[in-house]
């Protein structure tokens, strides 16, 4: 019997020990694979619904508008069309993507029209069950602080308050989770105010230096950033590139791709520093080309917990 | 030229290996049937040339506001034109809401409205059908249709009402919603004649990206030998074929463009089959684009005799005019790279270069077609011939030309320049003086070749002789080169290492007073001159004064403006050039052996400049455990020894170590490294 108690104290504090060289608030990362989805029009093709039964996606990331500088003043653009619903048990993530610049003076207003009009998309569109959004924006030095302010007056936007109640309520989006997207750059700042991160893990390279570096992941430019991982003050969900990007230099088409042993590559380094980026993980982005692009087996390693 | 060649190869492949490696190859396509006029710039073009027309505007970009268009009707007591352009606005309102860019996203009420908007206007345009301005209001109702999604009744209302017009940009408008109502309502044949007829590529494209191959050739043929969208395919046919070789080819390709189709030698031999039995059946009326199309495939395909004998046969045969010349400007790409040298060869390239240069203004087709040819025929033929082919590189614009007469032999730019001068001898050279003196600027062109010759004598620290070049170049073609801001505030006497003379973008522009090529020549003249008169310390310091202008002028100094026209990161010591770093460090050694300690001090400084050094005192290596660069010392190196050289001396005065010294983080880094 001593020898039982013994071993169960041991077991526990083994675990106690395990939680403990998690960051704080980890349990919060849902375990699951997700992917973005970064088109004008919300249309899956068989081979795209394939892919979400196949690898089990819990969420998809939706990008439901940009907002961008226009005339002065921060403006949606690129607004998503709903041509098609997710399949069912997949959740929703409205996600949206806000240039740097909009970030450069507050602008107090815009914390409320956008939650707003992401509520409108959903009861436009007959979106129901979100329980989280996400923005995405590569703030810098010089945006940091205008950004965290803003993400607060999200946060405080989606917590409860007497006229949600007014609307419907399949549509509402109160107390539902806040995440923002993480640059490599930005571990060296302050853990933004937010429920956890994305840790993007792509667009590493300068694209004028094409030649020199793949601009979309090289592993010699993700490794500055490792030492920064292991203490960053928020949890962390993973984001691999899946992407290709074609671009016109004068006049020829150029393709950059990322071969699977090198995002395999990053992967193994950046869990080797934080465990915990192995919970969620994501792909930007789903679409058929990407999804033809790599096999299975290596979606199934990039997905591996 | 070959060193440069071999030291650029090497550049390119000491490079990370990956995807994304680009070099351009000229690999412009060169199966190009019809001209790529889009129809949406078009269309645009011509509606913004209408309301300036009915404006009465000036403007040389003209964009297209109601309001404004609503006064000048209103003052011209056009009523109809003003409830029209009432309606439009609104259409043009549901249009905007409908692209969803304002923070009010619309509720399904606002969307109920927006579509009884569309209704009203429609209603309010459908009874104006007999007015003057029929046509745009026939294409305003055929606009509210597209927006409600009533694509049926944009077909009906076509073949009824919007088919009647007379030929107008709104007319063309109407036809090109028509033809997207009918790939809409899934007839999508008669809609891509529609797109293909209106030069609508975009459309093409989106209907078609899934279907292209040979078979879905043969069935557009079958179904119509004449079908308006098969030149549209045959063209995406045959230049993805290219593509595919392209990627394939080590030598030639390194990537290819956009990789849109894998196109197989199967596959294109089948196409080969289907050009051979169009012709054949004599159904078309444009066999030249079969035969065309038939003989590129075998030559890209390696089978260079068929693709001469193809493309023979293709010139006596029918078709638009602008098949015709592609037929030509193919035939002379596959002759050329086959027939031999001699006289009917360049007899050829001279008849083919001037009637291609008439064709030039047509069209971006015959300028991408004339690099190609140059860059991949000519170039190569004439590669022997080094006269000819710096003139017909500088005739045709090569980028080459410039790289080429850069690093030639000053003996070879001499034997150029009097080729130029010298009396045809046959066609091609006709052609090309013609060319050189008709291309802009020829007046320029020989103050560009005396600048050269002297400044290649300059490389080769051949003073005497460059000044007779350098003072026949006039002031004015110095203060047009990219340099010249430069060369206005930068002086050769300032000693690199203690001072770099960077730009300041608040720096107001200067004119240049004096010739800078000039200036430098003569001085190096002086200091040469009293170098052989000069004895101890005042030869010490007349070798560290050279030393300093020599580390200037070379392609690391500040100066470098007196060697060359452009300066880069990727840049060397080019062929024919004397290594002015290694000249410098050669004075410099000499200069330290001085007593004096504040010469003796910039001395070893100076050989310890990373400039003055072939390689570098440490190495950071990629550790692929850590994920981390780390910092190896090289103490071979040479700027190794002479930091340490530096350092020792440095350690017996230890009192008086100058600021620029003892300031310097490089050398400091040093420190930590050499005390372990």
């Amino acid at each position: 019997m001593k020898k039982w108690l013994t071993g169960i104290l041991a077991m526990l504090a083994a675990l106690t020990g395990c939680q403990r060289s998690e960051p704080q608030g980890t349990k919060a990362l849902e375990m699951g694979q997700a992917v973005y989805y970064w088109r004008t029009e919300l249309r899956l093709d068989s081979v795209e619904r394939a892919f979400l039964r196949t690898h089990d996606i819990k969420k998809v990331y939706c990008r439901y508008f940009d907002v961008v500088m226009r005339d002065g003043e921060p403006m949606p653009n690129a607004t998503l069309r709903f041509n098609d619903t997710l399949p069912k048990g997949i959740e929703m993530v409205p996600t949206i993507y806000i240039t740097e610049d909009c970030m450069h003076a507050r602008h107090e207003w815009l914390a409320k029209k956008l939650v707003e009009r992401i509520r409108q998309m959903n009861e436009t569109n007959d979106i129901s069950g979100v329980k989280e959004i996400q923005i995405d924006c590569d703030y810098t030095a010089r945006s940091r602080k205008t950004y965290y302010e803003f993400l607060k007056e999200i946060q405080y936007q989606l917590s409860a308050r007497p006229k949600v109640a007014c609307y419907r309520r399949d549509a509402r989006i109160i107390n539902c989770r806040l995440s923002t997207t993480i640059r490599l750059h930005q571990l060296s700042m302050p853990a933004p105010p937010v429920d956890y991160g994305v840790l993007m893990i792509y667009n590493t390279g300068d694209p004028q230096k094409f030649m020199e570096r793949n601009p979309i992941l090289d592993m010699r430019d993700v490794a500055p950033y490792l030492n920064r991982l292991k203490g960053y003050a928020l949890p962390l969900a993973a984001a691999y590139p899946v992407y290709s990007w074609q671009r016109q230099i004068h006049g020829v088409h150029i393709e950059h791709k990322v071969e699977a042993d090198e995002i395999l590559r990053v992967k193994t380094a950046v869990e080797s520093k934080r465990p915990e980026l192995r919970r969620a993980i994501m792909t930007y982005c789903l679409d058929k080309e990407n999804i033809n692009r790599y096999k299975t087996e290596t979606y199934e390693a990039i997905y591996h917990h | 030229m070959k060193r440069f060649i071999i030291i650029s190869l090497l550049t390119v492949l000491a490079l990370p290996m990956s995807a994304c490696i680009w070099f351009t190859n000229y690999n412009n396509y060169l199966f190009s049937p019809y001209d790529m006029n889009e129809f949406r710039s078009r269309v645009e073009a011509t509606c913004n040339d209408n309301w300036k027309a009915y404006l009465g505007s000036k403007e040389e970009y003209y964009w297209f506001d109601a309001d404004e268009a609503i006064k000048t009707a209103r003052k011209k007591n056009d009523l109809l034109m003003v409830t029209y352009i009432q309606n439009l606005q609104k259409y043009l309102q549901c249009a905007d809401e409908k692209r969803q860019e304002q923070w009010d996203y619309p509720t399904k009420e606002q969307l109920a409205k927006r579509r009884q908007t569309l209704i009203t206007v429609r209603n309010y345009a459908q009874t104006k059908l007999k007015t003057r301005l029929r046509s745009q209001h026939a294409l305003l109702v055929m606009r509210c249709n597209m927006l409600l999604g009533e694509h049926p009744q944009n077909v009906t209302f076509w073949n009824t009402t919007g088919s009647t017009m007379i030929e107008s940009v709104y007319r063309d408008m109407m036809r090109n919603i028509f033809a997207g109502a009918l790939y809409k309502t899934g007839s999508e044949y008669e809609a891509s004649q529609v797109f293909a007829e209106q030069g609508d590529w975009e459309s093409l494209m989106t209907m078609y990206y899934e279907k292209r191959s040979c078979a879905a050739i043969r069935q557009e043929y079958q179904r119509h030998p004449d079908s308006a969208v098969l030149p549209f395919l045959l063209k995406d046919f045959v230049n993805n074929a290219q593509e595919a070789i392209d990627a394939g080819n080590d030598e030639e390709g390194f990537g290819g463009k956009l990789f849109i189709r894998d196109i197989t030698k199967q596959e294109a031999r089948q196409m080969c089959q289907l050009c051979q039995q169009v012709v054949r059946e004599g159904k078309t009326d444009v066999p030249v684009m079969w035969q065309s199309a038939k003989a590129w495939l075998e030559f890209l395909f390696d089978n260079k005799q068929q693709a001469v004998s193809d493309i023979t046969k293709a010139e006596t045969m029918g078709g638009t005019q602008r098949m015709k010349d592609n037929a030509r400007v193919l035939k002379f790409y596959i002759t050329a790279s086959q027939m031999p040298d001699g006289k009917a060869f360049d007899n050829y390239v001279a008849e083919e270069m001037e009637w291609l240069d008439t064709k030039l203004k047509d069209n971006v087709f015959f300028s991408d077609a004339q690099a190609r040819i140059t860059h991949q025929i000519l170039m190569k033929r004439y590669n022997t011939q080094p006269n000819r082919l710096l003139a017909i590189e500088k005739v045709t614009g090569c980028s080459e030309y410039d790289d080429c007469i850069d690093t030639i032999k000053v003996e070879s730019l001499l034997k150029y320049m009097v080729y130029t001068q010298a009396p045809s001898a046959n066609a091609l050279d006709r052609y090309l003086k013609n060319g050189l003196k008709n291309s802009p600027k020829s007046t320029d062109y020989e103050a560009q070749l005396n600048d050269l010759v002297g400044t290649k004598y300059m490389r080769l620290c051949q003073w005497d002789r460059a000044i007779g070049w350098i003072q026949k170049v006039p002031l004015s073609f110095y203060q047009e080169q990219g340099y010249a801001r430069y060369a206005t505030f930068r002086k050769f006497n300032v000693e690199p290492w203690v001072k770099r003379q960077w730009d300041d973008e608040e720096r107001p522009q200067m004119t240049l007073k004096t010739n800078p090529k000039l200036a430098f020549v003569k001085e190096m003249q002086q200091m040469e001159a009293s170098e052989k008169v000069l004895t101890g310390k005042a030869l010490q310091q007349c070798y560290y004064d050279q030393a300093v202008r020599y580390a200037q002028a070379s392609y690391t100094g500040d100066c470098w403006y007196v060697m060359r026209n452009t300066k880069s990161v990727m840049d060397t010591v080019r062929l024919n050039e004397t290594d002015l770093a290694a000249k410098a460090a050669t004075l410099l050694r000499k200069a330290s052996a001085t007593s004096d300690f504040a010469l003796k001090e910039k001395a070893l400084f100076g050989l310890s400049y990373v400039y003055m050094n072939p390689s570098r005192w440490y190495d950071d290596v990629w550790d692929d455990n850590t994920y981390e660069y780390s910092r190896k010392s090289n103490r071979q190196s040479t700027q190794w020894q002479a930091f340490a050289t530096l350092a020792e001396f440095e350690k017996k005065n230890a009192t008086r170590t100058s600021s620029y010294v003892s300031r310097c983080d490089e050398y400091q880094q040093f420190l930590k490294r050499y005390r372990q």
